[in-house]
C-alpha cells in the first residue's frame, strides 16, 4: 500500500501545480474582471466590444496585449495608441493573475462566445428610452436604502453623496456620485460597473452580495437624472451643517442636564453673600 | 435586644467659651497633611451662623441625611440605588470649596526677601490648593462672634419658624445673643455616611461605634460627604480617599481622651460608653418627627439592669466595659437628668453626641429710655431668655421646644438652689419651687452641679478599655503581627485603587 501510494505522488503533484496556476475558469474570470469594461456583443462601454475580436488582430497580439496593455500603449504599438484613443485615455488595467497561457485561454473564451447568438458577456441591454418619474424616484429610495437590496448589500448612500439629498446627506467615505453618469459615458457604462464594479472597495462590498438588474435600472435612471440637473457637483456643505447640528445638540444637551438636576448644589455661600450685599444696595 | 456599647458624647454647651482649642488641637493631630488644609474634623460655630460648610444645615441644597418616606420608610436624601446610576458621573449634592473655604498660607518670605521700597512688606496670603496669591473671601470661622452678621447669621436655617420680630430682637443691641456651638463627628447609630458609601469603605466599628473610613477600600465617590447632614465627612483632594473624625481611637485604645476632648479649656466635653438595643435603631428611625428624641432616649438601656448586662455578656461585650457604662457620665445627662439633646434628630441619623442647651445671658431691663443693663432677675423666666427657645429646639430637638424649655429649667434650678446653698440671696423656698418645677430633686441637682461644675477628669471621661489584645486575636496572631509590623505607613493612603 505504502509503494502504491509513492508510485502515484508524481502524478499528484503535477495535478495540485496545475490546480494552483489555473484555479479559475476563464468564463468565471471574464465576468469578474472584465465586464465592467468590455462586452461580448453588447456593444461599447470604456473598452472596446469584444465580439470577433481575433478577426482584428491575430491571437499573438492580443495575448501581449491582455498581459500587459500599459507596456504595449508605451511600445507605441499603431493598434494600441489607437485604442487608447478611442477609450479617451483610459489605459485598461493589467489583468490580475495573468500569464500568458490564461490569456490564450481567455482569447479562446472570447472567440467562442463570439460565435454564439447571444453570448453570456452581452451586458446588460437599456433602451434609449427616457425614464420615467417613477424609475427616478425608485432609483433615489434604493440610493437612499429606503428599498433594500434583494441581496443584502448596503445602501449607496451609507458611503456615497449626490446632489440633491438634503438633510445631512449621503455618505463621504466613497466619491460623490451626482456626476457618476457622466464620468461612466452613459446609461451602458453605468449599468455595466454596477453589474460588476471594477474597484477593490466595490469588489469587497458586492461581490458576494450583487446588485439585482430591476435595481441597476432605477439607479442608472437616478443618476442620469442627477446629472442632467445639476452641471457640476455640489460643493461640501454638510460638514457646517454637521457643525451647527453639533452646537444645536450640545445646547440641547446643556438645557435638558439643567433641567434634569435641577435641584443640584449650586454656590451656598456667594450667593449668600451676594444677596445680602443686593439687599443693601438696592434696600431690598 | 441586642445589646451594643456605643462611645459617646455630651458637649455641655452653656460651659463653651468659644476659644477653638479643640479645633487647633485636632488640627495639630490628624489633619496637617496635604489635602486636608480645609478639613476641621472639630471645629466650633456661633450661633447665630452659617457654620461651617455654608449653611450645612440647609438640607434643601446639601441632601444630606435621611428623609421619611410617606409610606413610613426612610431613605437617603442625596443617592440610592437607582438615584446612584443617574449621578454616577456627577454628584449634584458636593459642596463646592467656595461653601468651604480656600485653605491660605501667609507669604512670609516676602518679610525678608523683598527689595526695598517706600512701604513696609506685607505678608499676602497664598491659596494652600495653586500657590498663587489669592484674596481670602471666606474661612472656617468666618462668621466667629456674629462677624459679617448680615450675611451669615442672618441666613441660619435654625431660624426658620420665628417671627420677624423675634429676629430682628436677636440683632438689636442690647439683646443681641450668640452661643458656640462646637461640632465633631456624632459616630451615629443610624449613619447616612455609611449607608451610602458605594464601596462599603465606611463601617461602624462593632465594639466601640466609632465610624470609620477604610482608607483602602475608599473609591472616591464622595457619597457620604454628601450624604452625612452634619457634613463631617470630608474629601482629600491630595490622597483621593475620603476622611473624617476618627474619635481618636488611637489614643482611646490606649486609655486617653480624644485630643479635643483633652484639651477642652472649658471641660465642656464627656466621654462616656452608652448601652443601647440595636435591635430598634430601623424602628426609631422611621418615627415621626416629634417621637424621636424620647425613641432614641428609650433605646438607650440601663447598664444597671440585670437583664441588659445579661444580653450585653451574651453579645460579647466586655465585663469592664459594663462596669464603664455604669458610671458613664453620657448616660446621666441624657437619660437620667434628660438635659442633654441631640443636634438635629430630624436628620434621623441619631448621633451618639449630646448637647447640654447654653443658658442665655441675664436680660436687660429698660427703664423708660435708659436701659438698666444689671436686671434684677437674675435668673429670669427660662420663656424669656434672649436666644428663643424655638431657635434652640430647631438645633437641638427637632423643633419640640419642651424638651429644650425641660432641659434649661433644670439647669436653672440648679443655679437657684446653689445660689440659696452658697450665697443665700435666693430664697430656700424660691428653690425649693424652682426643683419643683423643673421636674428634679435636691440629690439629682447636687450631682449635676458635682458633674458639672467640680467634674474632675476621670468624672469627664469614663474610657472603657478597648480590649485590643482581644479584638486583634480574632484576626491574626498577636505575635506575629509585633514582629510584622514596622513603624509608619504598611501601606500608605494613594489615590487609586
Amino acid at each position: 500500500m505504502k509503494r502504491g501510494f509513492r508510485r502515484r505522488l508524481p502524478g499528484v503533484l503535477v495535478l495540485l501545480l496545475t490546480c494552483s496556476v489555473h484555479a479559475q475558469d476563464p468564463a468565471e474570470y471574464f465576468k469578474q474582471n472584465c465586464v465592467s469594461c468590455h462586452t461580448i456583443g453588447g456593444g461599447r462601454l470604456t473598452g472596446p466590444d469584444l465580439q470577433n475580436v481575433s478577426e482584428r488582430q491575430d491571437a499573438e497580439w492580443l495575448v501581449r496585449f491582455i498581459s500587459n496593455p500599459k507596456a504595449m500603449i508605451d511600445s507605441g504599438d499603431p493598434y494600441a495608441l489607437e485604442l487608447l484613443d478611442q477609450s479617451r485615455g483610459v489605459v485598461m488595467p493589467t489583468p490580475q493573475n495573468i500569464t500568458p497561457a490564461f490569456a490564450r485561454e481567455l482569447v479562446a473564451l472570447i472567440q467562442e462566445e463570439s460565435a454564439k447568438e447571444e453570448s453570456q458577456f452581452r451586458g446588460l441591454q437599456i433602451s434609449d428610452a427616457p425614464f420615467t418619474a417613477m424609475d427616478i424616484a425608485r432609483g433615489k429610495a434604493v440610493f437612499e436604502g429606503r428599498v433594500k437590496l434583494t441581496n443584502g448589500g448596503p445602501a449607496c448612500v451609507s458611503c456615497h453623496n449626490t446632489a440633491g439629498l438634503g438633510g445631512l446627506e449621503g455618505g463621504r467615505l466613497g466619491p460623490d456620485l451626482t456626476l457618476v453618469f457622466e464620468r461612466l459615458e452613459g446609461r451602458k457604462g453605468l449599468a455595466a460597473w454596477l453589474l460588476n464594479p471594477a474597484t477593490v472597495t466595490m469588489q469587497s462590498v458586492f461581490s458576494e452580495q450583487p446588485l439585482q438588474q430591476d435595481e441597476i435600472l432605477p439607479l442608472v435612471a437616478y443618476f442620469e437624472d442627477r446629472s442632467k440637473k445639476s452641471a457640476i457637483a455640489p460643493a461640501n456643505t454638510a460638514s457646517f451643517r454637521f457643525f451647527l447640528l453639533g452646537l444645536f445638540g450640545v445646547i440641547v444637551a446643556l438645557a435638558l442636564f439643567d433641567i434634569l438636576w435641577k435641584k443640584r448644589l449650586r454656590s451656598v455661600r456667594r450667593t449668600q453673600v451676594l444677596d445680602a450685599a443686593n439687599e443693601v444696595l438696592h434696600g431690598r | 435586644m441586642d445589646v451594643r456599647s456605643q462611645v459617646s458624647m455630651v458637649f455641655h454647651l452653656d460651659k463653651c467659651i468659644g476659644c477653638h482649642t479643640c479645633s487647633i488641637a485636632c488640627k495639630n493631630v490628624w489633619t496637617d497633611r496635604k489635602g486636608t488644609e480645609y478639613m476641621w474634623w472639630n471645629n466650633v460655630e456661633t450661633k447665630p451662623g452659617t457654620g461651617y460648610p455654608t449653611r450645612w444645615e440647609d438640607q434643601d441644597k446639601y441632601a444630606g441625611g435621611w428623609t421619611r418616606r410617606r409610606d413610613g420608610k426612610i431613605e437617603l436624601k442625596s443617592t440610592g440605588k437607582g438615584k446612584i446610576v443617574f449621578n454616577i458621573f456627577h454628584n449634584p449634592h458636593m459642596p463646592s470649596m467656595d461653601d468651604y473655604y480656600e485653605p491660605w498660607t501667609y507669604d512670609y518670605q516676602n518679610l525678608f526677601n523683598a527689595p526695598e521700597g517706600p512701604d513696609q512688606p506685607t505678608a499676602r496670603p497664598i491659596s494652600m490648593i495653586t500657590g498663587e496669591h489669592i484674596d481670602v473671601e471666606s474661612g472656617p470661622n468666618w462668621d466667629d462672634d456674629l462677624g459679617g452678621s448680615p450675611v451669615y447669621a442672618k441666613n441660619d436655617p435654625n431660624l426658620e419658624g420665628l417671627s420677624d420680630i423675634e429676629r430682628e430682637q436677636l440683632m438689636a443691641i442690647e439683646r443681641l445673643v450668640f452661643f458656640y456651638f462646637p461640632r465633631i463627628c456624632n459616630h451615629c447609630l443610624n449613619p447616612a455616611c455609611v449607608a451610602a458609601c458605594p464601596s462599603g469603605a465606611i463601617y461602624k466599628r462593632g465594639e466601640d461605634g466609632i465610624v470609620l473610613i477604610d482608607q483602602k477600600r475608599c473609591r472616591a465617590w464622595r457619597a457620604c460627604v454628601s450624604a452625612c447632614p452634619y457634613k463631617k465627612s470630608y474629601y482629600n483632594w491630595h490622597s483621593g480617599k475620603s476622611e473624617k473624625c476618627i474619635l481618636c481611637f488611637p489614643r482611646l485604645e490606649t486609655g486617653q481622651a480624644p485630643a479635643c476632648f483633652h484639651s477642652c479649656v472649658g471641660r465642656i466635653r464627656y466621654l462616656g460608653v452608652l448601652l443601647y438595643d440595636a435591635s430598634r435603631i430601623e424602628e426609631i428611625a422611621k418615627l415621626p418627627d416629634e417621637e424621636l428624641i424620647d425613641a432614641q432616649r428609650s433605646m438607650i438601656l440601663d447598664p444597671h439592669d440585670p437583664d441588659v448586662i445579661a444580653a450585653a455578656r451574651k453579645n460579647g461585650v466586655h465585663v469592664s466595659v459594663i462596669e464603664s457604662a455604669q458610671i458613664s457620665p453620657v448616660y446621666k445627662f441624657v437619660k437620667e437628668w434628660k438635659v442633654a439633646l441631640p443636634p438635629h434628630i430630624e436628620y434621623r441619623t441619631l448621633p451618639n453626641l449630646f448637647y447640654v442647651p447654653p443658658m442665655s445671658p441675664v436680660m436687660a431691663a429698660s427703664n423708660g429710655a435708659t436701659v438698666n443693663h444689671v436686671s434684677s432677675d437674675f435668673f429670669h423666666d427660662i420663656d424669656d431668655s434672649r436666644v428663643p427657645l424655638q431657635f434652640l429646639a430647631n438645633l437641638l430637638a427637632g423643633g419640640q421646644t419642651g424638651k429644650v424649655r425641660y432641659a434649661l429649667r433644670k439647669q436653672r434650678a440648679v443655679r437657684l438652689y446653689r445660689r440659696a446653698e452658697t450665697v443665700g440671696d435666693v430664697s430656700k423656698e424660691d428653690a425649693a419651687q424652682a426643683l419643683k418645677d423643673a421636674d428634679t430633686s435636691v440629690d439629682e441637682v447636687e450631682a449635676i452641679y458635682k458633674l458639672t461644675s467640680l467634674c474632675r477628669f476621670e468624672d469627664r471621661f469614663v474610657i472603657p478599655p478597648m480590649h485590643r489584645e482581644e479584638a486583634i486575636e480574632m484576626i491574626d496572631d498577636p505575635h506575629e503581627r509585633k514582629a510584622a509590623a514596622g513603624f509608619g505607613f504598611m501601606e500608605s493612603p494613594k489615590r487609586g485603587a
